[in-house]
């Protein structure tokens, strides 16, 4: 009796085990055929005999990417929006989070109300109005332009959430410090931003994966490929259905999404916290 | 009082470059979204058009082949096949990945995060390309071994509907594997040691005990996916219709007829008025379905 359940327990196991492999599988599925394309020096993704392990490796194709295409500027202007937006949005946001969260002032309910129904907006139906505001303000095709467009529009993201956690923190431990003689000035930096620090990675995790993927705007307000960014220039890269080089296009895909994957994997601890407290998910 | 009224404009003092820039970047196109859904501005008329009242709103609730309803049709869908699928998979894994004995638990759940952590576009372009494409594309080159036919899977409605489903389930159904694994984790094991001393089978204790105790935990989650999934812009896009690689399908849902309109055919003003009805819809949905509690406190 014990036996037969033994072996009824390792059968069901090894099926559970088989099928997280094929769930795994797929999940890397596109991700592995880009890595194995990138690498391979033969080409041969028009033989008819393919494996995921190419039978000739080759860097030739990452070669490529940084050297024949812009991709180190295009890195650099990323590099400069995502500081710029991170900056901007977070010096706008969190003072107002924290002003919404502690005080009480005619008006605070209905600013908060509105919030809440601006989050539920997708900024690409009012892209038309922000391309008509932008070019009467000569914005157009410029940096600053679409960090303000950036900032502006993580700005409702930012400011909910970092209420939403600022609301979690007890008013006694400003008390307390009020009480020990600091400033307000003094209670906010010293006391409260330490408290706040998931909810301010999580923050800024958020603003940099938001400018780091945002393509649709940069290729509308954008020309030229040297003031492109990550996103679009991969966008502008991407073969075709008969043009383009594909290996290029799998190698640069993996190179930009390689530091979000870092970044990812790196504040994942704080993510379920961050988010969470702040009641303001995605 | 006065030292009242000085708080209070410190607090609006204080608050006021967010707003500001809130205001500029998002309230104020909006607002001038709805001025312009009221003009018959295109690329014709860029300066001198013309009020010409709630004619766009017309022509896309009336005229049935202007597309708006078929999209919404699309939209809604949309909406109910992916949100339906998702939850059922999601369901499955998460339950599995909770088997007792699962000895490498974390590695799968770490690996089955990926598609979650990878920027969406890139995922996108890569399933394009590397999946579907009829030339390198991996299903196609797999498809043609088997049945020795080339299939352009991008080509017509349905399977073009079918793909983007597919690359839609794959980039959303890592966050609800998390969401329901945490949940199921909140479920009190001794529920199921009950039940199975009274001889309820596996699925009538899914059934009976983790769907209910499931339900409120991950509810506010499926709403923000249900959001996510209405809006979702990208994966059409990208999938079926950038400029110059439109891959013949036709497949549209409101927001991509939206952005068709405003910046592939020019029609600005009915562009923004499509806009505002999607705006509209979201509103309703969202006091629908009660978001607004989380405003107080």
């Amino acid at each position: 009796m014990t036996a037969r359940k033994f072996v009824r327990k390792a059968v069901k196991h090894t099926a559970l085990n088989a099928f997280f492999i094929v769930c795994c599988f797929l999940a890397l599925l596109p991700i592995l055929y880009a890595l194995s394309v990138s690498f391979d020096a033969k080409g041969s993704l028009l033989s008819s005999s393919f494996s995921f392990i190419p039978e000739e490796a080759t860097l030739k194709h990452y070669i490529a990417v940084f050297t024949e295409e812009p991709v180190l500027q295009w890195f650099g202007n990323t590099m400069l929006l995502t500081a710029a937006t991170v900056v901007l949005a977070m010096c706008c946001a969190v003072p107002a989070a924290y002003v919404f969260s502690r005080r009480r002032f005619p008006g605070r309910s209905t600013v908060l109300r509105s919030l809440l129904l601006l989050h539920s907006f997708p900024s690409i139906l009012s892209m038309f109005a922000i391309y008509k505001l932008m070019s009467t303000m000569g914005m157009i095709n410029t940096h600053i332009g679409l960090i303000v467009i950036y900032a502006g529009t993580m700005g409702v993201f930012a400011m909910l959430n970092m209420k939403g956690y600022f609301d979690a923190i007890p008013l006694e431990i400003e008390e307390a410090g009020k009480i020990d003689g600091c400033t307000d000035f003094r209670i906010v930096t010293g006391i409260v931003m330490p408290l706040a620090r998931p909810s301010l990675i999580v923050t800024m995790v958020m603003i940099v994966n938001f400018v780091w993927n945002e393509y649709i705007f940069s290729i509308n307000f954008l020309t030229g490929s040297d003031r492109m960014t990550l996103a679009s220039g991969l966008y502008s890269l991407q073969a075709t259905e008969t043009s383009g080089s594909w290996p290029v296009f799998a190698a640069a895909s993996l190179v930009v999404s390689f530091p979000v994957l870092v970044i990812f994997f790196l504040s994942q601890k704080y993510m379920v916290s961050g988010l969470t407290a702040g009641g303001v998910k995605g | 009082m006065n030292g009242k009224r000085k708080s209070y404009l410190k607090s609006w003092m204080i608050s006021s470059p967010a707003l500001i820039l809130i205001g500029l970047i998002v309230v104020f196109p909006i607002l001038y979204t709805f001025y312009i859904s009221l003009t018959n501005m295109n690329t014709y008329h860029w300066f001198n058009y013309d009020i010409i009242g709630l004619k766009n709103y017309a022509r896309a609730v009336t005229v049935f082949d202007s597309g708006f309803l078929e999209a919404l049709g699309n939209t809604i869908l949309w909406t109910a096949v992916n949100m339906a699928m998702q939850l059922v998979i999601a369901f499955v894994i998460a339950n599995f990945l909770n088997v007792p004995g699962l000895r490498l638990r974390n590695v799968y759940k770490t690996i089955l995060m990926f598609p979650w952590a990878m920027p969406g576009y890139v995922s996108i372009l890569l399933w394009k390309t590397g999946m579907f494409n009829s030339q390198f594309g991996l299903l196609t080159q797999w498809m043609e071994q088997l049945s020795g036919q080339m299939i352009r899977w991008l080509q017509n409605d349905v399977s073009a509907f079918i793909c983007c489903t597919v690359v839609n389930l794959w980039l959303a159904l890592p966050f609800m594997i998390m969401i329901m694994d945490g949940g199921l984790k909140s479920i009190d094991r001794s529920y199921y040691e009950s039940a199975t001393l009274d001889g309820a089978g596996p699925i009538r204790q899914a059934v009976s005990i983790t769907v209910p105790c499931l339900k409120p935990v991950i509810g506010p989650s499926v709403m923000i996916t249900l959001f996510t999934t209405f809006k979702q812009f990208d994966v059409i896009y990208l999938m079926t219709q950038q400029v110059g690689a439109q891959t013949g399908a036709h497949i549209h849902t409101v927001i991509t007829y939206a952005y068709e309109n405003a910046f592939i055919t020019n029609n600005y003003g009915y562009s923004s008025a499509i806009s505002v009805m999607i705006f509209l819809m979201l509103i309703v949905f969202a006091q629908l379905t009660g978001r607004r509690k989380e405003a107080d406190a």
